[in-house]
């Protein structure tokens, strides 16, 4: 039987499919020790929704015969993996970490589990997140009918939402990989707070199928991993076409950094005052290392700012007003109020009397966002920004604390806006984890035209083979 | 998709993991007031905020996102 350590528990996807093929250990001994670390340490984190313990051992037997068999599905056969508690999973439950779906089962399961199960890929526990992911608006990390969110690197710190579990199960070593998904920050905020690397892809390009709606044109579901090349690795399965998805978009992706630029002839756009300025300053040393190891790559960094728009008020009101058409139902039944964060369940309720003039303005004013975001990618290649500003904010405290009093909003906006005019644009985004700031991990986002993820992936290679940040491992006990 | 909550399936929900059951032991009251008024507040600082941009007439919503 083989001895399962951290070398294991934190290895990529790459580097176990090669233990895999090499026999050190089987799929069934490899989901059996991942299972079972879920179960024992995804409760201390309040990452865990349901386990699939039994289900997933199942699996992972006949992957082994199929293994036995010489047929190789790809680098995931065998791998084991969480899933955001969003995705349905058929005959089990679906809670949208909210309790009024607490007892709620779905007969169908989502595009993306039944792609990855087709590789062998094996499902081992569906993972907490904040209640409807967040739509309403929530105000604290206990926004969820799992609890709050807790870091792995500080069980006194939140892991970011709406992916908590997806972020915090990947960065303690209790699943290789995870499946998210964004509206608004809801992948890169988990990936920044919790140290791993997180991937955003292309509005469309990932099957919605099978997964809570919120925002229908601004939903997108992506992989939380270990790796930017994982990241590829996950995207190549779960990406293409899906008739069951209205927007989907019907393309595939195909990993292929190979046949990309190399960074020298990449021109990257960013705004320093988004390093000096608008980041925590305990932030900065990590941020200012990250913009020197991206110089290094030999890249040309060209100082750039978005067009003054209404991107944050523009990105509220589509979600809440989606939002509440998605959840009529729940609002007008009174079920709302059981939700856990009261700030959600006033914004929900609130959102019924949102205009339609509101919504129209705010989508004509995404029409302009696209053009003007399409424009900048005529001079640029690639956009870049902290993830977030600082690292994860403390569970005790509001998650949306604002700047200290002390430090007055920079005059110039920068990129400060890059998460919701990229959410609003449909476009790729990578974080890579790039630092510390007071002992929690902080990072980076490259955001890319439309269908870009190839190079933003090959670039997060390329910061990742020159640092080590996605290799630091929380104390996990 | 088909949702179906049956009996069965409610009782499956007794296997929710320790903490699901522990926050789900205590229900939350509704908002107060006060909240609503900051929601409400916040609908219209949105409101404002993109009754300021100027759009020309042609620009039409967003429909498309896939390029």
């Amino acid at each position: 039987m083989a001895e399962f350590t951290d070398d294991i528990f934190f290895a990529t996807i790459t580097e176990l499919n090669a233990k895999l093929r090499a026999k050190e250990f089987s799929a069934y001994e490899l989901v059996r020790a991942f299972a079972q670390r879920l179960e024992r340490l995804g409760p201390r984190y309040n990452a865990l929704a349901l386990p699939l313990t039994a289900a997933a051992i199942r699996r992972a037997r006949d992957v082994d015969k199929e293994l036995k068999r010489e047929r190789y599905r790809g680098q995931l056969q065998g791998i084991p993996f969480g899933a955001k508690d969003l995705l349905s999973y058929a005959g089990q439950l679906t809670t949208w970490g909210a309790r009024p779906y607490a007892a709620q089962v779905f007969d169908e399961t989502a595009t993306v589990l039944e792609k990855l199960e087709k590789t062998g890929s094996v499902l081992i526990g569906k993972l907490a997140m904040v209640e409807l992911a967040g739509g309403g608006g929530y105000s604290s990390a206990g926004a969820s009918l799992f609890g709050p969110g807790i870091n792995p690197w500080d069980r006194t710190r939140w892991s970011g939402g709406s992916s908590s579990g997806s972020g915090s199960a990947v960065a303690a070593g209790l699943v290789p990989f995870a499946l998210g998904s964004e509206t608004n920050g809801s992948i890169l905020t988990p990936a920044a707070f919790c140290g791993v690397t997180g991937l955003r892809p292309t509005y469309g390009l990932v099957s919605r199928h099978g997964a809570m709606p919120l925002s229908w044109t601004m939903d997108k579901i992506g992989p939380l991993c270990h790796s930017a090349e994982d990241c590829a690795l996950v995207l190549e399965v779960i990406s293409g076409s899906d008739a069951k998805d209205p927007g989907s978009a019907r393309k595939s992706f195909y990993y292929t950094p190979q046949f990309y630029r190399k960074p020298k002839d990449l021109r990257i756009g960013y705004a320093p005052v988004d390093f000096a300025e608008w980041a925590q300053p305990s932030a900065r040393p990590a941020f200012e290392q990250a913009l020197a190891a991206i110089r290094e790559t030999g890249a040309q960094l060209i100082e750039t700012k978005l067009p003054d728009l209404p991107y944050r008020e523009a990105t509220s009101t589509i979600i809440l007003s989606e939002g509440v058409s998605v959840f009529e139902t729940l609002i007008s039944s009174g079920q709302v109020d059981q939700l856990a964060d009261p700030h959600q369940i006033a914004g929900l309720k609130t959102a019924l009397d949102i205009p339609a003039r509101d919504y129209l303005k705010a989508m004509r004013i995404r029409t302009i966002v696209q053009q003007k975001v399409r424009s900048m990618f005529g001079e640029l290649d690639i956009l870049l920004s902290p993830s977030r500003f600082g690292p994860a904010s403390k569970i005790s405290e509001p998650i949306n604390r604002g700047r200290s009093p002390n430090e007055p909003t920079p005059a110039n906006p920068g990129l400060s806006a890059l998460t919701p005019a990229g959410n609003l644009a449909g476009l790729p985004a990578l974080s890579l984890p790039c630092g510390f700031a007071d002992g929690m991990p902080v990072a980076i986002q490259l955001v890319g035209p439309a269908f870009s993820e190839n190079l933003l992936l090959a670039m997060g290679k390329e910061f990742q083979t020159r640092t080590d940040w996605h290799r630091k491992r929380p104390k996990v006990t | 998709m088909n949702q179906k909550i049956t009996r069965r399936r409610l009782a499956a929900a007794a296997f929710l993991p320790a903490a699901t059951l522990r926050a789900a032991q205590t229900k939350p009251a509704g908002p107060p007031e006060d909240l609503n008024t900051t929601a409400q507040e916040q609908l219209r600082k949105n409101s404002e905020a993109l009754g300021k941009a100027t759009l020309p007439m042609s620009t039409e919503p967003a429909f498309s996102f896939k390029a």
